[in-house]
């Protein structure tokens, strides 16, 4: 069972779709998080940056040819942090529902 | 936590969700898999029709182990592109079966077909209904399977 807790830094749309892709994968590839949350290399690195400082997500650079990768994955904490942030979103939704 | 409406809520909800479903919608295998096995199923239906029956049977053999090997590394369908690897939770236990199903499947149309061009009196029976089969599997693979995993929820 998740503990709810509702955490600002996740909230944001943008954040969160990130965080949420990065849940349901064990790593993906700079380029596809880029083409699947339709940002920015800049506005991309910016977002994986700030995860990155909360201990959230991992990035890992690789050498792949002659073109250097980066692969981000989900730490332990960013997973029980999202999952709590849903439980949470939940929480709220069930809130509202019982008169 | 309460300061946000419901319907916020809601919507947050509703991003993750998307996201996880692109993520999931990922599943499959690669589009080399499908063209290799479109190959592999003519050239057995060359080796079928016009060689003897050992040499057919050791390319099937051949062909089965070589599949094998490769299933042990794809058939989870978590890695059909190189840009992200699905979780395993998200991917499911069932893939490997629904390809093995269709795979079955696949090989009773190819005889049927087979039986069928040969009664219509085509020559080289069997090489047409491997052509035809493979094409199927060439072309239509991926939809197909993305299909079947919808039907069986895998």
């Amino acid at each position: 069972m998740t503990d709810a807790r509702f955490d600002e830094l996740i909230h944001p749309s943008t954040r969160l779709s990130l965080m949420a892709t990065l849940a349901a994968a064990d790593w993906a590839e700079f380029a596809f998080l880029k083409d699947r949350l339709d940002l920015s290399d800049s506005a991309l690195s910016k977002q994986l940056t700030t995860l990155e400082e909360a201990g959230y997500i991992a990035t890992e650079r690789r050498l792949s040819g002659t073109r250097r990768k980066v692969r981000a994955r989900l730490t332990d904490t960013g997973r029980t942090a999202f999952e709590g942030h849903i439980a949470a979103l939940q929480a709220i939704i069930a809130g509202a529902a019982t008169p | 936590m309460d300061n946000i409406p419901a319907d916020q809520a809601r919507a947050a909800l509703d991003v993750a969700e998307r996201a996880q479903q692109h993520v999931a919608d990922e599943v499959g295998l690669p589009r080399g898999y499908w063209w290799a096995m479109a190959a592999g199923w003519i050239v057995l239906g060359v080796l079928g029709s016009e060689t003897p029956a050992w040499v057919a049977g050791a390319a099937t053999f051949v062909f089965g182990a070589g599949h094998a090997a490769l299933a042990s590394r794809l058939l989870d369908g978590r890695r059909r592109t190189g840009g992200v690897q699905v979780s395993a939770a998200v991917a499911g236990r069932r893939l490997p079966l629904v390809v093995i199903g269709m795979l079955v499947v696949l090989v009773a149309l190819t005889v049927l077909a087979g039986l069928a061009l040969d009664a219509d009196g085509a020559g080289h029976a069997a090489i047409w209904a491997a052509v035809l089969v493979a094409s199927v599997i060439g072309f239509g693979g991926p939809e197909i399977l993305r299909v079947l995993r919808r039907w069986v929820r895998a």
